[in-house]
């Protein structure tokens, strides 16, 4: 009995497969769009990461009334800045957006230092402009350091050290290690994988129900000697396998891209090679195991595939959720955190993509509720195929 | 060999719909039973507690001795049913529609295939075996459906309402493939809404009307019990009134 019970699980498996294969435009688009978002999505990122970086170096700033400190705009030009003429507009310009920071100086600067006051300088920006910020910053430092190398001089011009005035010594040591650097790029590397894992079966899962139940072929596949649960775990296994594979080529778009693509140095020594994508796959296989259950209990649940897709949204909602939550919530992570599904695969992907490896017993407990899920979603839809109510509504 | 006892079934939330009520009778092998009824009078339940999908509130329905519900793996393997609902799947040829509903019931291999060669010989369907059903007329998609309902050669075949939609050339090759059956000594149960449908083929008639038997016999003994000149009046008079027939 149980080898027939096993034959007509792989029929139906088979069955699911030839015809998933089959399905050209769905198949294309999922397979195209996992393949392609990898590198898409990389290339953005990294250029836009290059171009804040590019303004950062190369400095622009714009000076009104060089002429009344010749020495400061020397000093700004042997950092290599280049210092052009502030236009006459440019608090208008700053608001639009136009340039990011100009220096003023005044013109009773010349006068005022000459008679042992405070030479005054002063900087317009707009700090609400995150493009703007790394500009300012730049030009706030150069000040204060000409500040600082001018202090100093008159210091030792009276023949005192400049430790007198500058007691204070501080040293950074910044820990984070050169992959944690890229901690934003990797989030969203994180992001994706987990993404996939989601939409890779989607499409396949709900046609395999809903869209079974609409083309009015349920009925009589449920006649046949085929039992719910084996029509169920053919199905699941179908849906698994598929996103497995897309989850699989999402991560390879990644790698190959990351690997060998001319991507725009940004000082982000990315770590995604075989080893990390090794930890991927593998802390995504509960996820790939679990959603491809969940995504069938919602198709089971609809008579149509328009309403499925409708009910799916919520699902998708709560995943791609998860992880935002994780990321702005900036505390150490609670112990509890690897029993809530996504959350806890979201965070060893994120331990991954460190450079680490993930605990054992860590990977063990992120397993457990997935699995629970996975079980109950598959009782779910097994025990809708045994009522007598899948059978109506058209 | 189809038996039925007092089998009952009500649907909605105080099962105040009365679907099937008290339907007592028996479809014995070699003979096609017409199970005739205007819409609504219960065929369709009637036909799904035999199949085993629906469970009877009352009673029982026998396959072959066996109980649709107690034991209704066994009755799946041994009945073959043309449901209402007969979709294919659009993706698949002919040929693979059938030899997936023919893994289900545990066939495999070359006496697989040449059951299927022998399907589609007799319907017609050779020409198409290797073609997507996608574009499939009607027509084409009942045979194929007939194929895959056949593929596991059972004794006891269900057809609900198997001549809907389809032209009077189809109709008349499903006429023929049914008497073929009936040769074979299989058991039939044909529903329908179409006297002259049930006229034509049926050797037995149970009339169902609001989920209960009103008459059954062979079309002469109809006519006699109602006195009616022809099998429609006959049908009629036992109704009672002409609802549900304009469909």
């Amino acid at each position: 009995m149980m080898t027939g019970a096993l034959a007509r699980t792989l029929a139906i498996l088979r069955k699911e497969l030839t015809d998933t294969r089959r399905d050209r435009r769905t198949g294309t688009v999922t397979l195209l769009s996992a393949v392609l978002a990898g590198p898409i999505f990389l290339l953005l990122i990294f250029n836009l990461i290059a171009s804040q970086a590019d303004r950062a170096r190369d400095i622009t700033l714009p000076v009104m009334g060089a002429e009344y400190a010749p020495a400061i705009v020397a000093f700004l030009q042997r950092q290599q800045v280049s210092v052009t003429k502030a236009p006459a507009d440019y608090d208008a310009q700053i608001r639009r957006g136009d340039l990011d920071v100009v220096l003023i100086i005044d013109a009773s600067f010349g006068k005022d230092v000459e008679q042992g006051k405070r030479g005054t300088v002063r900087l317009v920006f707009d700090r609400s402009r995150d493009r703007a910020r790394p500009a300012i910053d730049q030009a706030e430092s150069l000040l204060r350091g000409y500040n600082r190398l001018w202090g100093d001089q008159r210091l030792m011009l009276r023949g005192v050290t400049t430790s007198v005035a500058d007691p204070l010594l501080v040293e950074t040591a910044d820990l984070a290690t050169p992959q944690q650097s890229g901690a934003l790029v990797l989030f969203l590397v994180a992001y994706y994988g987990l993404f996939a894992s989601v939409m890779g079966g989607m499409a396949v899962a709900l046609d395999t129900t809903a869209g079974e139940r609409e083309r009015q072929s349920l009925e009589p596949l449920l006649m046949t000697p085929a039992r719910p649960a084996e029509i169920v775990i053919g199905k699941w296994l179908a849906v698994c396998a598929f996103d497995a594979l897309v989850v699989t080529l999402t991560l390879t778009g990644f790698y190959l891209t990351l690997a060998f693509a001319p991507l725009p140095s940004v000082g982000v020594p990315f770590l995604f090679g075989a080893r990390e994508f090794g930890r991927f796959l593998l802390v995504l296989v509960p996820m790939m195991l679990m959603l491809p259950a969940i995504l069938l209990y919602v198709g089971s649940r609809a008579r149509a595939y328009k309403e499925a897709q409708a009910n799916v949204s919520v699902l998708l909602f709560v995943v791609s959720l998860i992880p935002l939550v994780q990321l702005f919530m900036q505390r150490r992570e609670p112990g509890w955190l690897m029993l809530v599904p996504v959350s806890a695969q979201y965070s060893l992907l994120n331990t991954s993509l460190r450079g680490e490896a993930p605990a054992l017993a860590q990977l063990a407990l992120s397993c457990l509720a997935p699995a629970a899920l996975t079980v109950i979603a598959l009782v779910a839809v097994t025990r809708r195929l045994s009522r007598e109510s899948i059978l109506s509504g058209k | 060999m189809i038996t039925l006892e007092r089998l009952a079934k009500a649907f909605g939330k105080r099962r105040e719909v009365h679907a099937v009520r008290d339907v007592t009778f028996d479809a014995p092998d070699g003979e096609i039973t017409g199970l005739l009824g205007p819409n609504g009078a219960g065929k369709t339940t009637l036909l799904r507690m035999i199949a085993t999908l629906v469970v009877p509130d009352a009673g029982c329905a026998l396959v072959d001795g066996l109980d649709a519900v107690a034991d209704r793996h066994a009755v799946r393997a041994r009945i073959g049913v043309l449901s209402d609902a007969r979709g294919l799947y659009s993706r698949l040829t002919a040929r693979e529609n059938v030899r997936y509903y023919g893994a289900l019931h545990g066939l495999s291999g070359a006496p697989l295939e040449q059951r299927i060669d022998a399907l589609f010989a007799t319907l017609g369907l050779a020409p198409i075996a290797e073609r997507r059903s996608a574009g499939f007329s009607q027509g084409e998609r009942m045979k194929v459906a007939i194929a895959r309902a056949l593929v596991h050669d059972p004794d006891t075949i269900l057809l609900d309402e198997p001549t809907n939609g389809l032209d009077i050339m189809s109709v008349r090759m499903l006429r023929g493939e049914l008497r073929a059956l009936r040769a074979q000594g299989k058991c039939l149960l044909f529903s329908s809404h179409v006297i002259q449908e049930v006229a034509a083929l049926c050797d037995r008639i149970v009339v169902l009307s609001q989920g209960r038997v009103v008459a059954q016999g062979t079309a002469c003994e109809l006519i006699a019990r109602a006195g009616t000149s022809g099998l429609e009046d006959a049908f009629v008079a036992l109704l009672g009134s002409d609802e549900g027939l304009a469909a």
